[in-house]
């Protein structure tokens, strides 16, 4: 003690202290009153991080819709409705867990000087007991825009992430998650978006109405070959945020109309005969005739698939053509196999996005910009809400 | 017929343009200002079909021309953004701060007052914080993501020297007839 130097320094140093065990000698005056017990006396306490055990089944993980709330990455309890924990990201981040789900990969971007200054596009990589930072992978460009979930991905094992660039020549990066560096960016001229499948390949969408196969040859390098235009791209195109399966591999590339193209992704992808929501529920189908109000999908992130029981879960309104955003007064339970409608779950008010936990007691996860509503997956009952910032990105364990 | 055989050549010239640029070339950021150029003519022929046929979209039908600080101003059809109208600056001027980027998604829309389509450039603004004023999602014909030329979700500061969104105009390029 007497090596500290006197004077303000030493003050504020033994103001922080002061501060730490404040809860130590606050108490120390009240004695307890006669014939009273004495109570233990607390213990002091440390800082700390509470543990973390990994993404649970029932948690729902979601970025921030951009220059609207806080960015960040945040993972909220579904069985409680509570917060579990927060990561930091930029804004306009994508983001995807690793099969461990352990680990958290954050595609994001960063300028020295806030709004300006000299660009970083980043892989960030975070894990641990306690979910912290453990280092980046440099990135040659990323896509900025609002949320896209099909923005960024990992391979099926979790090898390889793939992160769509737009520069604006779009290319999708590919990254050796288990070397830590980028292999390769495959041009994709005319095409957006990364489906991954199989060990090291991806699908992505193109403007003609096509997909773009990537695929990787006996030496592992990249060619490019387009599938047969499947999709009227000016009059019902298929929504960005259309849903896969990357175990499967099957993708349900769903139309603003609500027809559901579902494509086998493969070097050569099937498709099976497209089908139409409207019609799974009795209804004509949806066209994109001027003045027509029937029911069709829209929102942000307004589709989530379950893969175990081949359950597509989709926000409705009842709309005219290219109301492709408004938000959906039900969610729509579809049976994928069946071509079927299994339920009608209303919404407490519209819902742009929606996601589904993968596991037996599935949990319905509706969001609008402000709230969230846990659904019972399989009666459509509102268990519980709270209050979100407007939500980006959603992902849940397995998807 | 015509009309469309240039429509076509566009998209080529675009395709090629975008698969050939490295992302970090001159030739790149030349694209960035080139890329919405070449685009112009793809979305009209649909939509002047449209007019032509006097069915006019959803969104003609409930437009209007007086007040272009609301949503539903004419020219909003393909808009997604806080409007610059509402922020200090215009239909074709960013506010005081911002900065116009030099890339564009586009549009078209029909005025209601003679029942033409007119060819819209919606342009960004950028560099300032977020306007949080008049927030409007115009959705007519609309593009996915992967076709961008009519992307109204891409953040268009791209050769902007800053990826800070403040606001969006729509500008007029001219009669998409």
């Amino acid at each position: 003690m007497n090596r500290l130097p006197h004077g303000r320094a030493a003050y504020g140093i033994a103001a922080v202290l002061a501060l730490s065990a404040g809860r130590l000698v606050l108490p120390a005056h009240a004695a307890p009153a006669a014939g009273q017990q004495t109570p233990p006396v607390l213990q002091s306490e440390t800082a700390g991080v509470t543990p973390f055990q990994g993404l649970a089944p029932h948690e729902l993980v979601y970025s921030a819709m951009d220059a609207i709330a806080p960015p960040g990455i945040r993972i909220i309890d579904g069985d409680t409705a509570k917060p579990v924990g927060t990561v930091y990201s930029s804004e306009y981040a994508n983001f995807a867990w690793a099969p461990d789900n352990r680990t958290l990969y954050i595609s994001e971007t960063y300028w020295t000087m806030g709004n300006r200054g000299k660009r970083e596009d980043v892989l960030s990589i975070y894990g641990g007991p306690k979910l912290q930072n453990e280092g980046e992978i440099a990135l040659p460009g990323r896509l900025i825009s609002d949320p896209k979930t099909n923005s960024f991905a990992l391979s099926p094992d979790g090898h390889y992430a793939y992160d769509y660039s737009f520069q604006p020549a779009p290319s999708v990066t590919v990254i050796d998650l288990k070397q830590g560096k980028v292999l390769t960016s495959v041009e994709i001229p005319g095409c957006g978006l990364v489906f991954p499948f199989g060990e090291r390949g991806f699908a992505s969408l193109c403007g003609d109405g096509s997909l773009a196969v990537a695929d990787t040859d006996a030496k592992g390098q990249y060619s490019v070959h387009r599938s047969k235009r499947f999709f009227d791209i000016m009059n019902d195109p298929v929504f960005d945020e259309s849903v896969a399966d990357r175990k499967s591999g099957l993708a349900l590339f769903i139309t603003y109309d609500g027809w559901v193209h579902p494509v086998h992704l493969a070097d050569q992808p099937r498709f099976d005969k497209p089908w139409s929501m409207e019609g799974a529920a009795g209804l004509s189908p949806a066209t994109s005739q001027v003045g027509q109000i029937t029911w069709r999908p829209g929102g942000q992130a307004m589709a989530a698939y379950q893969a175990a029981t081949g359950r597509l879960f989709v926000a409705m309104h009842e709309g005219h053509p290219w109301s492709s955003e408004q938000g959906g007064s039900q969610v729509w339970v579809l049976d994928v196999r069946q071509h079927r409608l299994l339920k009608r779950f209303d919404v407490p008010e519209a819902a742009t996005l929606v996601a589904v936990t993968q596991d037996a007691q599935p949990l319905l996860f509706a969001l609008s910009d402000g709230w969230l509503w846990v659904m019972s997956a399989d009666s459509g009952a509102v268990l519980r809400a709270t209050q979100v910032v407007a939500p980006g990105v959603l992902r849940v364990r397995g998807h | 017929m015509k009309r469309l055989l240039v429509d076509n050549l566009g998209e080529r010239l675009t395709r090629r343009l975008a698969g050939r640029l490295s992302r970090r070339s001159a030739l790149a950021r030349l694209g960035a200002l080139l890329v919405a150029a070449p685009a112009f003519p793809l979305l009209p022929v649909q939509r002047a079909r449209a007019a032509d046929e006097g069915k006019g979209t959803d969104f003609s039908r409930a437009a209007q021309t007086d007040d272009n600080t609301a949503c539903n101003y004419w020219r909003y059809c393909g808009i997604d953004g806080n409007l610059c109208a509402c922020c200090g600056g215009g239909m074709h001027s960013c506010p005081p701060g911002s900065q116009p980027s030099p890339t564009s998604w586009i549009g078209s829309c029909i005025n209601p007052a003679d029942q033409r389509s007119y060819l819209i450039a919606y342009r960004d603004c950028c560099g300032a914080s977020i306007c949080p004023k008049c927030s409007c999602l115009g959705t007519d014909h609309a593009m996915p993501i992967y076709r961008p030329q009519a992307n109204n979700h891409i953040i268009w500061c791209i050769g902007a020297n800053t990826f800070e969104y403040h606001c969006s105009m729509a500008i007029l390029v001219g009669l998409a007839e």
